[in-house]
């Protein structure tokens, strides 16, 4: 091997320039980003007149050498977001000091390992209690699913990511469509 | 250069495919005020794909936590949980369980009472069996059971 490198050293430079780049290109996987994982489309009929609080749980950071996941505080902050800007709620609330607490829990969150199209399902355990009488007005498994093809990135890290919003976005906009459909 | 350009393409094309490198990982989570001691009747779901019998294996486990269970598509009788899973299988020289998730489901409307997971790439590779373990273990684990 030594003979043939030292024989074409242009070679083993442009192999290792080709291979670096393509690392570089590809890094690691990111987590899914909370500001895309916010839906637009949830059309509240009107906004329940309380305040509300978010607890995510059930997520989980993204290693370096792991596939993108959902991070807690990342599907709070989304979750927060959506209802302000669907006006679920008149309000948000940090804390226990809302009238309501919606709970949010990942249960499942199944990734592709190969493939062009990726498609991600996402199951979430969503509960919404009044906080004054602690009783649960809402329990509710959420199945939602969102997928990303080759057209949205040819990268497959990248590809996947897209997909696990994807989800994340159609599971919060099905969850705040069950919560808008309540009269509290 | 033509086999630098080669190697680029093959590296592109892994690169386009895979979702990522991997990690080995095992969590468990029961719902606040569910309390595991009290479901002694369960009915395993067998997953669509199911690849090892693993809904034969969890309903063996659940035994020697001391609750009943059965296995098939649906409950002949009435349960205090229904037991749901998913499985993904990889392979690297033989075909190995890569990921197993274990929900145990209110009956009434199939909300997670509780949940497992347990993660393991080739190197830590489990049989069906110990992954079952690890999974039912954790969750029971988790209630201090």
């Amino acid at each position: 091997m030594n003979a043939s490198l030292r024989a074409r050293p242009g070679m083993t430079r442009t192999s290792l320039t080709a291979l670096v780049a393509t690392l570089w290109l590809v890094g690691c996987a990111s987590p899914a980003n909370r500001e895309a994982m916010v839906p637009t489309d949830v059309t509240a009929a009107r906004p329940h007149p309380h305040s509300v609080s978010v607890l995510a749980s059930g997520g989980t950071d993204t290693g370096a050498l792991d596939s993108s996941n959902i991070a807690d505080e990342d599907l709070k902050a989304a979750i927060e977001e959506a209802v302000t800007r669907n006006k679920v709620f008149t309000s948000v609330v940090q804390g226990k000091n809302g009238d309501y607490e919606l709970s949010v829990r990942v249960t499942r969150l199944t990734k592709p390992l190969f493939g062009m199209t990726f498609t991600v399902e996402m199951e979430a355990a969503w509960s919404l209690t009044r906080v004054a009488d602690r009783s649960v007005v809402l329990r509710k498994s959420i199945n939602a699913s969102g997928s990303a093809g080759a057209g949205d990135s040819l990268v497959g890290v990248k590809r996947l990511r897209l997909a696990v919003e994807a989800a994340a976005r159609a599971n919060i906009a099905e969850g705040l469509k069950a919560i808008s459909a309540l009269t509290l | 250069m033509k086999k630098a350009l080669l190697l680029l393409l093959q590296l592109g094309v892994v690169a386009s495919i895979a979702t990522g490198c991997a990690v080995n990982r095992a969590t468990a989570h029961v719902e606040p005020g569910t309390r595991l001691s009290e479901i002694k009747t369960v009915h395993v779901k067998k997953f669509a794909s199911d690849n090892a019998d693993t809904d034969r294996l969890i309903a063996d486990k659940l035994r020697t936590k001391g609750v009943s269970a059965t296995t098939g598509t649906a409950p002949a009788n009435k349960v205090d949980a229904v037991v749901t899973y998913v499985e993904k299988w990889m392979w690297d020289i033989t075909m190995y369980m890569l990921e197993l998730t274990v929900v145990i489901r209110d009956p009434k409307d199939d909300y997670p009472l509780a949940t497992g997971n347990s993660y393991h790439t080739s190197l830590t590779r489990k049989s069906p069996k110990e992954m079952v373990d690890e999974v039912i273990d954790n969750i029971y684990k988790e209630q201090g059971q």
